[in-house]
């Protein structure tokens, strides 16, 4: 047993960017979250909200600038921020031979879920996807619209302070995208941070506390 | 070229066209290679005439030292023991099966997506098309399957296990392996599409086979070539071993248990045997043959020491096999974290059930000998330190990470066969020592055996943190 600080959901980047050789990926840019805000990352393709959430999510390092979570450094390597942090930053790697009930009940487990009651809240959550129904399904069996609620499944799965989604709407229907809009208004009203990159106006103004505008390089 | 001969109908009364495919073909080859196609056919030659003086310069004396290390007489009986010619039967069926498996995504028949695309849309005859790639791995196929026999025959002749008769035998044998081997590969690659002529009578009508051989299967063979050769020469072995794995289908219904942490990571490992019987039955054929070798090389004193070396492997590639959770969890190094455990502990709970099975394997076989003969307590200590070698070189296999180096052909190979060397030369100097009774050196070693255990884990945290920058 190791003790491990809880970090509060507080979200700062302060002129964070990143250049790869000479290619800049993000200018300078500012992002502040309070828990229980959602913070809107918007801008065009290639304008760098994804390496801007890579950023917060301390899985890359800003050439400029720092971003904390909680007061400390955004570093995926430290424990802390990794238990604060859940992320849907691209396809989550998962295993071939567990079906999408299992893969939940893995995560709520080493979470310390309460083992009696672990297959009802796994359920639950699929239900609340509409994709309860697929429970005994392995990953490669879903379309590609239902593999992005399964990804959205395991990423709320999991308790968390700052919650960081990179279009969390894509390839879904309009009412999927309602549902997914009432699972983070849940856990933003629960005093969760979440940050976003989004694309849906729609999605945007019903979720944002606070818009974001990222430039891009070029 | 083309003639057309519109009086002539076929049976069902329509008119028919005459093609000369092998001039077609003469042409397609003349305008795609030129004279390069021709000078590639003859460096296959030059890699056939190389491996021929491998086999002469390295084969010979490696074979004749495998028996020249111990008393022949003694050595002879053992070799045709039941026991020996199970273990012989299961290796030529493991080959077969391998081949079998290797045929469903990447069969003996794999020409360029040009030629695919290109020449095999046209109505020539698909058998003689396709007959080239065929004639290569047939060739192949027959050639290391008589080296293969020549080598072993003459080892067992110069080590006076048998005379002229035995290496032609050996060489007759081996050369009929290799044919039979590449049939079936070719066999396994018809079966890979649906298609109304699947049976075993293909394996001696070869022609019908390619004929069999649908182009969107042909070109997902080859996508599967360049998949895997790419992947292995960036050394993303995740995406090499996606592209050999089939997808699991079996026990749905199956739920994974909820519990602690440690061990729930273990029951996942059960069930994901549960549902994949070929990996489960691979590892079990694989650590049953090297911990049967292993075990013989240990217990036995007329065992020569260099079966330990050749039981290693298998017995390292049969951990491997039940490993699909440790080398998951290496594959999600960089990705936001989905599971709260620690790295070690993640890797640890993954590293139960591969190593309890192992342990199975090789404590079977153990008793199998204690029923026969008296098993020396120095054997089954060093069998330990071979499973903990074996654990290492698995931990230190999916925790290698990419590559930073420039990739040449012999880098990327030293790079893949690191974890399995380590495995094999410090087992193979356990084995020395063990039957040498040099317990000091022995001591000595197992430490080493204990070191790469540690490094690997340490491999694990390692890798966990690194990635970043």
């Amino acid at each position: 047993m190791a003790a491990v600080a809880v970090l509060s959901g507080e979200v700062r980047a302060e002129g964070v960017g990143k250049t790869i050789d000479e290619t800049t990926l993000l200018l300078p840019t500012d992002v502040s979250a309070d828990p229980g805000e959602c913070v809107v990352l918007r801008g065009p393709n290639g304008s760098g909200k994804t390496t801007l959430l890579r950023i917060i999510g301390g899985l890359l390092v800003p050439t400029t600038g720092t971003a904390t979570i909680g007061g400390r450094e955004a570093d995926e390597r430290d424990r802390a921020v990794r238990a604060a942090v859940a992320a849907l930053l691209g396809a989550p790697t998962t295993y071939r031979d567990l079906t999408l009930i299992d893969h939940l009940v893995l995560i709520d487990s080493t979470w310390g879920g309460e083992p009696g009651s672990s297959d009802e809240r796994s359920l639950a959550l699929l239900d609340r996807l509409g994709i309860a129904h697929l429970d005994d399904r392995f990953p490669h069996e879903l379309s590609s619209g239902q593999e992005q609620l399964f990804r959205l499944a395991l990423t709320f799965s999991r308790p968390a302070t700052v919650v960081l989604l990179d279009e969390p709407e894509q390839r879904l229907d309009t009412t999927k995208r309602e549902v997914v809009a009432e699972l983070i208004r849940e856990r933003t009203s629960g005093g969760t941070t979440v940050v976003m990159a989004c694309h849906d106006p729609d999605l945007t103004a019903s979720l944002a506390s606070r818009v974001v505008d990222v430039v891009p390089a070029r | 070229m083309t003639t057309s001969e519109p009086d002539q109908l076929d049976d069902a009364g329509l008119p028919t066209v005459e093609y000369d495919d092998h001039d077609l073909l003469g042409q397609a080859d003349w305008v795609i290679g030129g004279e390069a196609a021709r000078k590639a056919r003859q460096q296959g030659l030059y890699a056939g005439y190389v491996a021929f003086l491998g086999a002469l310069v390295y084969g010979l004396p490696i074979v004749q030292t495998v028996f020249r290390t111990s008393d022949a007489g003694s050595l002879g009986e053992q070799l045709s023991s039941p026991v020996a010619i199970v273990l012989l039967v299961a290796s030529v069926a493991a080959l077969l099966g391998a081949v079998v498996f290797a045929g469903r995504f990447r069969g003996p028949v794999v020409p360029p997506m040009p030629w695919i695309d290109l020449v095999l849309s046209a109505p020539l005859d698909r058998a003689l098309a396709l007959r080239r790639w065929w004639r290569y791995a047939a060739v192949g196929g027959l050639f290391l399957g008589a080296l293969g026999g020549l080598t072993v025959g003459a080892g067992l002749a110069f080590a006076h296990l048998g005379g002229v008769v035995t290496i032609v035998v050996a060489t007759v044998a081996g050369a009929a392996l290799g044919v039979l081997t590449t049939r079936l590969w070719l066999w396994s690659q018809v079966r890979s599409w649906p298609g109304p002529d699947r049976g075993l009578t293909l394996l001696w009508r070869v022609p019908d086979a390619l004929r069999e051989l649908h182009a969107e299967s042909l070109r997902a063979h080859s996508a599967n070539t360049s998949t895997l050769a790419g992947s292995a020469l960036t050394g993303n072995l995740r995406t090499a071993r996606l592209a050999l794995t089939r997808p699991v289908h079996h026990g749905r219904s199956a739920r994974l248990r909820p519990g602690r942490p440690f061990a729930v990571l273990a029951r996942r490992d059960v069930l994901g045997l549960r549902r994949t019987p070929g990996a489960f039955l691979s590892g079990l054929g694989l650590s049953l043959l090297g911990g049967a070798v292993v075990t013989w090389a240990f217990v036995q004193p007329v065992a020569p020491s260099i079966a330990a070396t050749i039981g290693l492997l298998p017995l390292y590639l049969g951990f491997g096999a039940w490993s699909e959770g440790l080398r998951l969890q290496a594959d999600n190094v960089g990705t936001p974290s989905l599971l709260g455990t620690n790295d070690v502990g993640e890797a640890v709970a993954h590293l139960v059930v591969p190593t309890a099975l192992t342990a199975l394997a090789l404590g079977l076989w153990v008793g199998v000998t204690a029923v026969f003969t008296p098993v020396p307590a120095s054997a089954v200590l060093s069998l330990v330190i071979v499973l903990v070698l074996v654990v290492a070189g698995n931990v230190f296999a999916a925790f290698r990470g990419t590559p930073t180096f420039v990739m040449r052909p012999q880098t990327v190979v030293a790079w893949y066969a690191l974890p399995a060397l380590s495995v094999v030369v410090i087992g193979s100097v356990v084995a020395v020592l063990t039957k040498a009774g040099s317990y000091t050196w022995l001591s000595a070693v197992s430490w080493l055996a204990y070191l790469l255990l540690f490094w690997s884990i340490s491999r694990v945290r390692r890798l966990t943190y690194l990635h970043r920058s």
